[in-house]
């Protein structure tokens, strides 16, 4: 019995985890932000079948996901008014899933010709429309108001209403475990490993009989069809869907999930999506630069680590798995180089904050509060300290880094020798 | 012998210039063909035509008796016709193992399935090992292909293209920046892989060629001058006059 | 007819402000691969600049000097940011600009806050230059429109009769030639960046102060000038000139137009009782689907004619 587990190990445990977290974190900011990140992890990895596996950079993916949710409320709402025959809330994402797949299709099939940027701005040019129908079609869309639903409708098998908050989130909960699952499954499967091969070199992978383009635009139909289930999640979780949620900004937001998290791994994304909703309810409250600091941070990964977080991560793996002393001695340089960035960086918001807090808050009282510290945005000394630091942070960043760099040639090199010595 | 690849009056314009001249070739079953031709001759360019990467200005274009100048590059494939490139053409990020399973699929008619996982398929695996073995490449088939030396990505390209079963094979020049030694593997590779396969090869290494092919066609300025045996074609003069005469080796 | 006239007028006037846009957007795209995303961002600082300066110093210096800081500012960009994004490709270029746009958009925020500024015609311009039929043509707006004919010609000179406009003329359709200019690439690409984001400057300065000058107006804008170049056809000035002044013309006459389906079924002399959804459906007016056409037109454009007006590859 227990053998028959032990591949999906992992899994459970992951589940079993994610199970657990509403009694570890009982307060209701936490259920939330648990809900909202459960739905943009789903989001985040379909969206990563265009991105990571298949290569397409899309601006519009948002358009599956927000018309999937749009479509869900409006079923909710037939229901409630019993215009519409019961349907099981637990199924929703279902019907989320073949609006998706539904429009996918039709939009991959006129779009994937090419990848690239070409591929990139027509997905801009639909999400653009799209966006602009909701606010002419209102009768469908409702405009900029958007539409209400309640997800209390029908029947209330076991007795689960999803009324609270907590029954929500098991029901996200189920459907990020399965639709993961699925996602990652279909990385194993032929279709999945010719999207990577089309992503690296289309050419070739026309010369080995497939056809570039098919791949493409099945990748495109099934990353729309998962978004779609997502949309449906998230309808279901706020109960109101908005113009917004087939826009440009949130395409862009799970842009930014899936490359900082990291793009090129199946992980990367769901990295990607938990941390940024996590910056991204706390950290909203606390500073008006918070997209700001998203806008650097993405142009600072896409310049220096284009592989995300996930990217760093994984490119250690040989080093890891032929020699642990070796990794053990790259601590030290990295954690000089890291401390030197933060040194730079801690100037850097420091500057930022003075700036925001001068032009929007208060143009007469200069205490502003950064880093717990009270600093006088108006007085001279506290520009100095965070110039000086900018300063001190650059300089060290430039003796640290070339010595970080030079140790991870070093040890990769000595991993290359012993795998080829083998 | 039957045809396995059969050119009539094929021609190939960019613009105004003629890049290829009613060109006419005859490749029979199971024989070694080497093309060559000085630069810009259009080697290269005869090759994107055969394999549908190019279209054809006018003429006709079959393999094994059927048409395939309106063929896209991937049915091409499937009609049994893998080339490889004059510019290394693997998949760089995927791994050497990778790299060839997926030459296999279309051939074990797996299509865009993504029901089936391609790690439980005993089939599919024992045949991406074979071929691993075949060009010699086991020893390093979980690193990513793009780490490989220049040689064994040569090497990779040549399984990755063996790897559907194509019964005709066509290589641009895959001996092109090699060492002498890596240069000898290759040509072993090379005669070992196009046993009972029509294998069409373009070289410039006049060595490689006079010691693999059977026949040689010299194509100069978009036409060919001469089809014949390697040893009628170091006597032919007009091929002297052209080619030889010029890049002595 | 004059109706007709001053909407063509009008559609001309935003034409040649979108080609201002598209042609420095195509000029980088063509030569570089580098599809700016940000590319209405440097719209936007031109306009946010104009204002800045225009405030101190006056209109008229702000209409030379603002478009010169905008285009140092997308030389630096070119020369520390995408120059080392390069290596990466296209795609990861593209990744770059399209943070830029969040983070020019924030800075912009930071600096002139959340509200549009009073950026206003200068008044010296401000009047009515003359009227036909009640259709008053303003002083300011034949000005934009002399401007930015004036720049178009400027351009087409410059690619026509320097070497270095040869040059990036055929290194739009044969990007290869590119390596002719040998040494020099690096400094070319940053001198076509800058100039590509000196009118987009040019045209927020021209156009800022009737559009409104605020941190929307790239989101805004940004889309349609991507729109613009696809239906011209990727690389192609001519595409980009013809696309621009269509879609202007397109916008404008659109939304002049109260027609809407029922009304045509009405004029000619049918009555329709339709069911509610439907109803909506045919009432719906020209003018109020107006923003959706020229994605619309990008559509039927990808379908019918991938490679665009005048492009000479596919999208």
């Amino acid at each position: 019995m227990l053998n028959i587990l032990k591949p999906f190990s992992t899994w459970i445990i992951i589940a079993a985890i994610a199970a657990a977290l509403p009694l570890i974190f009982e307060s209701s900011f936490a259920l939330t932000l648990l809900s909202k990140m459960g739905v943009l992890i789903i989001f985040t990895v379909a969206y990563n079948m265009l991105l990571g596996q298949g290569g397409m950079l899309s601006f519009g993916h948002a358009i599956y996901f927000g018309l999937a949710g749009y479509a869900s409320i409006h079923i909710l709402n037939g229901i409630g008014e019993e215009t519409l025959p019961y349907f099981p809330t637990v199924l929703f994402p279902l019907i989320g899933a073949i609006v998706g797949l539904f429009f996918g299709s039709i939009v991959g099939y006129v779009s994937t010709r090419r990848a690239g940027t070409a591929f990139a701005m027509i997905s801009l040019g639909f999400c653009e429309m799209v966006t602009a129908m909701t606010l002419i079609f209102v009768i469908f869309f409702n405009g900029e108001d958007g539409i209400q639903t309640d997800r209390m409708v029908g029947p209330e098998p076991f007795g689960v209403s999803f009324g609270p908050q907590i029954e929500v989130y098991y029901l996200i909960l189920f459907w990020v475990l399965l639709t993961v699952a699925l996602m990652y499954i279909i990385t194993k499967t032929p279709f999945g490993r010719m999207s990577n091969a089309v992503r690296d070199n289309p050419e070739r992978a026309a010369f080995i009989g497939y056809s570039v383009r098919r791949v493409r635009w099945q990748a495109f139909a099934l990353s729309s069809m998962f978004a779609g289930a997502a949309g449906s999640l998230h309808a279901i979780n706020y109960e109101h869907i908005g113009f917004e949620s087939v826009s440009v900004v949130q395409s862009g937001a799970v842009l930014f999930m899936a490359f900082i998290g990291g793009a090129g791994h199946f992980l990367g994304p769901i990295i990607g999506a938990i941390g940024l909703t996590y910056l991204d309810s706390t950290l909203a409250d606390i500073t008006e630069a918070w997209l700001l600091y998203l806008g650097l941070t993405f142009s600072g990964i896409v310049m220096f680590a284009p592989g995300g977080l996930a990217g760093l991560i994984v490119m250690h793996g040989p080093i890891a798995r032929t020699n642990k002393n070796l990794l053990f001695s790259l601590i030290k340089p990295y954690l000089l180089a890291i401390g030197s960035v933060i040194t730079g960086l801690l100037g850097l918001i420091g500057i930022i904050e003075m700036l925001y807090f001068r032009s929007l808050i208060s143009k007469g009282e200069g205490e502003i509060i950064i880093f717990w510290t009270e600093f006088n945005a108006n007085g001279i000394l506290s520009w100095l300290i965070f110039i000086g630091l900018i300063l001190l942070g650059i300089f060290l960043s430039k003796r640290t880094f070339p010595v970080a760099k030079e140790s991870w040639d070093n040890a990769i090199s000595v991993v290359k020798t012993e795998i080829s010595n083998e | 012998m039957s045809n396995s690849l059969k050119l009539t009056n094929v021609s190939k314009s960019f613009g105004e210039a003629k890049i290829i001249k009613n060109l006419n070739l005859d490749i029979k079953k199971n024989e070694r063909h080497a093309i060559i031709g000085p630069n810009g001759a259009g080697k290269s360019t005869l090759f994107h035509l055969i394999s549908g990467h190019y279209k054809l200005t006018s003429g006709k274009i079959t393999l094994n008796g059927d048409v395939i100048n309106n063929l896209e590059p991937h049915q091409i494939n499937r009609k049994g016709l893998a080339r490889s490139f004059q510019v290394t053409n693997i998949f760089p990020k995927m791994s050497v193992y990778e790299n060839i399973r997926c030459g296999i699929l279309w051939s074990l008619d797996f299509k865009y399935s993504i029901i089936k996982l391609v790690n439980k398929n005993k089939e599919l695996n024992k045949k991406t090992n074979v071929i691993l073995q075949e060009v010699n490449l086991q020893h390093c088939a979980h690193l990513p292909a793009g780490l490989l030396s220049y040689a064994d990505q040569r090497a990779l390209e040549i399984g990755i293209t063996i790897a559907g079963g194509a019964d005709t094979l066509m290589l641009d020049e895959p001996t092109a920046g090699m060492s002498n030694s890596e240069t000898e593997r290759a040509v072993n590779l090379i005669k070992q892989i196009s046993e009972n396969r029509t294998l069409v090869v373009v070289e410039h290494d006049m060595g490689v060629v006079f010691d693999l092919a059977d026949r040689i066609s010299v194509l100069v300025y978009g036409e060919i001058i001469a089809t014949d045996t390697p040893n009628n074609i170091r006597k032919n003069k007009a091929v002297q006059a052209a080619y030889l005469g010029t890049e002595e080796h | 007819m004059d109706v007709i006239l001053f909407t063509v007028f009008n559609g001309l006037l935003y034409g040649m402000l979108l080609f201002m846009l598209s042609s420095g957007l195509t000029l980088i795209f063509g030569m570089m691969g580098v599809l700016n995303f940000a590319h209405a961002s440097f719209f936007m600082l031109g306009a946010y600049f104009a204002y800045q300066i225009s405030k101190y110093i006056g209109f008229v210096p702000a209409l030379f000097i603002a478009p010169l800081i905008v285009a140092v500012c997308g030389a630096m960009v070119e020369k520390y940011a995408l120059r080392r994004v390069h290596k990466f490709g296209h795609v990861a270029e593209l990744l770059f600009t399209f943070g830029l746009f969040y983070i020019i958009e924030e800075l912009v925020q930071m600096v002139w806050g959340k509200v549009p500024v009073g950026y206003h015609v200068p008044e010296f311009l401000d009047f009515t230059l003359f009227s036909m039929s009640g259709m008053g043509y303003q002083a300011y707006a034949m000005f934009t429109l002399l401007v930015s004919i004036a720049i178009f010609f400027a351009l087409f000179s410059v690619l026509t009769k320097t070497r270095a406009g040869l040059i990036i003329q055929a290194a739009l359709t044969h990007p290869e030639i590119v390596s002719s200019l040998g040494h020099n690439v690096p400094r070319v690409f940053m001198a076509v960046f800058g100039l590509g984001c000196a009118l987009a400057g040019l045209a927020g300065v021209l156009a800022g102060n009737t559009l409104g000058t605020e941190p929307s107006m790239a989101l805004s804008l940004g889309p349609i000038v991507f729109v613009v170049i696809v239906v011209g056809g990727l690389g192609s000035l001519k595409g980009a000139l013809v696309a621009s002044i269509l879609i202007g013309v397109l916008q404008t006459t659109a939304i002049s137009l109260d027609l809407s389906i029922n009304s045509l079924i009405e004029t000619l002399g049918f009555a329709v009782d339709l069911e509610s959804l439907w109803h909506i459906l045919i009432d719906l007016t020209i003018s109020q689907v107006a923003p959706i056409l020229p994605y619309l037109l990008l559509v039927v454009m990808l379908i019918v004619r991938p490679r665009g007006l005048f492009g000479n590859r596919d999208v």
